[in-house]
């Protein structure tokens, strides 16, 4: 995936407002890309521009070789928002069961993948709840399974955990490096939280706001396959405390 | 899940009794001082006179079928043609600027206005009738339904547009689905002014229906009859808000109403 030199401005009534000056930046196929910032530095902006949800002013997005707009036609991107978003009148399993509505999915398939799918997050015995009758972090694992049900190349979350509580993120940030590593997407995950990308990420693009743009990207250099444990090492430290000095330039 | 567990279940007759007894005690007092003064019936008749007549009026049931179907044909075709153009209006920017005044200013013409010229139009048959329920239910329905149809949630319009959904199955599969409690609470006000409609068409050239039946029972001064109709009406409006209240839970499952 590339984005070169894209500038978005929104126009209000009162006001020009520079959402993204001049943001580059390369992904990898089945790399973890974090974008930290603070709010209003553009960064779900950006993840917007990538899946030609919004247009840039300027410049280009190729994702694997073609425009966005292609992509997103070919049904590259999984989103994930920071809150469920769920249909609250379709159960788990229907609401995962939506995409494959639209992508031309097989049809006998749909049922056993989403079956599969809720089962690997631990949702087997709530296939057939309904939203209200969920937890938060249920939630957000039926809208993460969601945006996987139709095996799209590339998985965009916009802050997925900053409305849980910290022992549930804490949870769901595991449960995500290990479908992260079964399934190999590209993932573009934008947070606020400097130790969540830190700890998720293989690279942390930091932004900054006024206008929106890339500061600096951090590579991490922690092993993969990391467990909770690897907060309470000094590398760890080290990163975040990296991560935070280029937030505070 | 955080629903309120209320204590035991009240049952039918608990929650029947109170107001059972309270219209025992007034339609007791209403008699007996009916009786006691000797009110003249065209003035004030007793309850026994209006049940009394309830059971002989002949023809009752046909003037309130007659209504009812009046009441429900227009509701039904505001119904159809509301939700439509609600669709319409949500799809475009140009529809809704280019319609929405004129919605506003139908709701603000008196109704009892436009009666005598669709009756001029149409005649003294049920059509205009069924007009003038049509036209009283339009802006309920129009603004409620238009009003869920801009309710879906914008992250969920985003997901199905970051999958390339199409217009149709972003309408059929969000947009409808999130506005139906909007919906039902516009069917639930639609539906007593249905009747509203009906019966006040009827008022103004009209041999049949309960609002005829009213208006001539009225000018030859009979007052049980009268209160029959007014009765009958009163029923039918509760029963039609109880239809469509239930409809609504039906459609709605776990979600909330919206009030209004």
């Amino acid at each position: 995936m590339r984005v070169e030199d894209v500038e978005v401005t929104f126009r209000t009534p009162d006001q020009v407002v520079q959402a993204l000056s001049g943001v580059s930046l390369q992904v990898e196929e089945g790399e973890f890309v974090a974008l930290l910032g603070p709010t209003g530095c553009g960064k779900s902006t950006l993840l917007r521009v990538v899946s030609d949800l919004t247009h840039p002013s300027a410049g280009v997005v190729e994702v694997r070789g073609r425009p966005a707009a292609e992509a997103r036609r070919a049904n590259e991107f999984g989103f994930v928002f920071q809150e469920p978003a769920l249909l609250p009148w379709r159960t788990a399993l229907d609401n995962v069961m939506l995409p494959l509505e639209v992508v031309k999915y097989p049809a006998a398939e749909r049922r056993a993948r989403c079956e599969a799918l809720l089962g690997m997050v631990g949702l087997s015995k709530f296939l057939n709840r309904y939203p209200h009758e969920l937890s938060g972090g249920m939630k957000q694992r039926v809208a993460i399974v969601r945006a996987l049900a139709w095996n799209p190349s590339i998985l965009l979350m916009d802050e997925p955990f900053s409305a849980l509580d910290e022992l549930t993120k804490n949870q769901l940030q595991d449960e995500l490096l290990e479908i992260w590593s079964k399934e190999r997407k590209t993932i573009l995950f934008v947070t606020h939280n400097i130790s969540e990308a830190v700890y998720l990420a293989d690279r942390v693009v930091v932004m900054s706001a006024h206008p929106g743009r890339i500061v600096a990207t951090l590579p991490v250099e922690l092993p993969r396959s990391r467990d909770p444990g690897v907060r309470e090492t000094l590398e760890f430290v080290q990163h975040v405390k990296r991560a935070r000095e280029a937030l505070r330039l | 899940m955080s629903e309120r567990r209320a204590e035991p279940r009240e049952s039918l007759l608990e929650k029947l009794l109170p107001p059972a007894l309270i219209l025992a005690a007034i339609l007791g007092v209403w008699e007996a001082l009916v009786r006691f003064y000797d009110v003249p019936p065209w003035l004030l008749p007793a309850p026994s006179d209006i049940a009394a007549r309830f059971v002989k009026a002949t023809n009752l049931l046909y003037h309130t079928g007659l209504t009812v179907l009046e009441a429900l044909a227009g509701f039904a075709a505001s119904a159809v043609i509301g939700i439509t153009l609600s669709a319409l209006i949500v799809h475009s920017r140009f529809l809704e600027r280019g319609v929405f005044p004129y919605i506003i200013v139908s709701n603000a013409i008196p109704i009892i206005a436009i009666i005598p010229l669709l009756t001029i139009w149409f005649g003294y048959g049920i059509a205009p009738k069924i007009m003038i329920a049509s036209i009283i239910t339009f802006f309920p329905i129009v603004t409620n339904t238009t009003r869920g149809l801009k309710s879906a949630d914008r992250r969920i319009l985003d997901f199905m547009h970051s999958i390339n959904a199409t217009r149709r199955e972003i309408f059929f599969k969000v947009q409808l689905p999130s506005a139906l409690p909007y919906i039902f609470a516009g069917f639930k006000i639609a539906a007593s002014l249905s009747l509203v409609g009906a019966v006040v068409a009827e008022f103004y050239g009209s041999d049949r229906g309960l609002g005829y039946l009213v208006i001539t029972s009225a000018t030859q001064l009979r007052t049980d009859l009268l209160f029959v109709s007014i009765i009958v009406l009163a029923a039918l409006g509760v029963t039609l808000f109880a239809v469509f209240g239930y409809l609504e839970k039906l459609a709605l499952r776990g979600e909330a109403a919206v009030e209004r």
